[in-house]
């Protein structure tokens, strides 16, 4: 599921703005996730979104080629995000969002969420710059 | 989440209240308030800062880690630790696949870790002992200025250990023991029962950063000490936050 060996070097580079996510025992951002090639961008509609921690999870739908394929994102803490403007009934089954973040290195269709915006163009809370956190 | 308190997190206040009102006893130690007050909510700042006061007090063959709050190693680099070969072997048996379990999802760090983790703390600082409370993990550490509570021998081990702290000066340097196995750097290298840790906080002149060092020792694990920079912010009106890790989690990793 993961590919440690192209993440067996240092992921120190909180100098330069790029800052993993940590949580011990359940995963690593710097092994789990790539933030090398830049964000994901996906548009969908809202299955689930759970709000726990070690992370929330949004579930949502995608057409991808004319088929319906589902994406799942994990988000920062609960605590961290509601610090950050976002409530446990930001999202719902059926919003219409797009979907940002660092894709898993797996090429899995799971991404770490950086931002989410909803279809009007409202952004949900206040989005994460780098691959920060909690 | 933001609708009624837990009654467990009441439970855990009126502990504290407790803890802390048991502290105007007969106090062998100075008052806490010829001492700096570091009571608060204090969010871990992104950069910490390398306090030139505390880094002379670090031992000279202690290497810096650089992962302090968000940033993390990757596997294989352990940022200057000489593992023992008994550390090395269970690093190279790590995989990170066994951290995503429902099993192990929720599993606590010790506060090596945790201390360094990009959450905030909370400090309730009391004459002869203060709790400094982590959201992550909901973990409490009671540090006692003396051992009139507990001795070191009948402690037993857990991931915050027994802490005993003094003031040098404005300093407050607090020296634990007693931590049960866990993650020094999340990425497959460990801490054994043995390890030692000193810490080192300190107010910033406008108080409004405590600094610290984080110093450890193990040399069942390690050939050299390990220590780190950590710096938090203070934030008014804030405090630490339930965190209620669900193990369930895990099973998003599962497609």
């Amino acid at each position: 599921m993961h590919k440690r060996n192209r993440a067996r070097r240092s992921f120190v580079l909180g100098a330069v703005g790029l800052l993993a996510a940590t949580a011990y025992a359940h995963h690593s951002f710097a092994v789990f996730f790539d933030d090398e090639k830049g964000i994901v961008t996906v548009r969908g509609t809202v299955t689930e979104f759970s709000f726990r921690n070690p992370h929330g999870v949004i579930r949502v739908d995608v057409i991808e080629n004319g088929k319906k394929v589902e994406w799942k994102a994990e988000t920062n803490s609960p605590s961290i995000l509601e610090r950050r403007g976002w409530k446990r009934d930001s999202l719902k089954a059926g919003d219409e969002i797009i979907l940002e973040g660092w894709r898993a290195r797996d090429g899995s269709r799971y991404m770490r969420m950086r931002k989410v915006t909803k279809a009007d163009g409202t952004p949900v809370g206040i989005p994460f710059e780098t691959p920060v956190v909690q | 989440m933001m609708g009624a308190v837990p009654s467990r997190r009441i439970a855990a206040a009126g502990a504290l209240a407790l803890l802390l009102a048991g502290c105007g006893g007969t106090a062998p130690q100075e008052t806490a308030a010829k001492h700096p007050d570091f009571s608060g909510f204090w969010m871990l700042a992104r950069a910490p800062v390398e306090d030139e006061v505390l880094k002379a007090k670090l031992s000279p063959d202690a290497v810096v880690l650089q992962d302090t709050g968000a940033p993390e190693y990757g596997p294989g680099d352990f940022g200057g630790l000489k593992l023992t070969a008994k550390a090395q072997e269970i690093a190279n048996a790590w995989k990170i696949e066994d951290d995503m379990t429902v099993s192990n999802t929720c599993r606590i760090p010790s506060i090596v870790y945790a201390m360094q983790g990009p959450f905030p703390i909370e400090i309730f600082q009391g004459s002869d002992l203060m709790v400094l409370r982590l959201e992550y993990f909901d973990m409490a550490r009671v540090i006692f200025f003396d051992d009139r509570f507990m001795k070191e021998e009948e402690a037993p081990h857990t991931k915050v250990g027994y802490s005993i702290a003094h003031w040098e000066g404005d300093e407050l340097v607090v020296k634990t023991s007693k931590l049960k196995e866990a993650t020094i750097t999340n990425n497959g290298l460990f801490h054994s029962d043995q390890v030692r840790v000193i810490e080192r906080f300190r107010l910033s002149p406008d108080g409004k950063q405590l600094l610290s060092t984080q110093e450890f020792e193990d040399p069942e694990m390690l050939e050299n000490k390990g220590a780190r920079f950590i710096t938090w912010n203070k934030v008014e009106g804030d405090h630490v936050r339930a965190y209620d890790c669900d193990p369930s989690f895990a099973e998003n990793y599962a497609n």
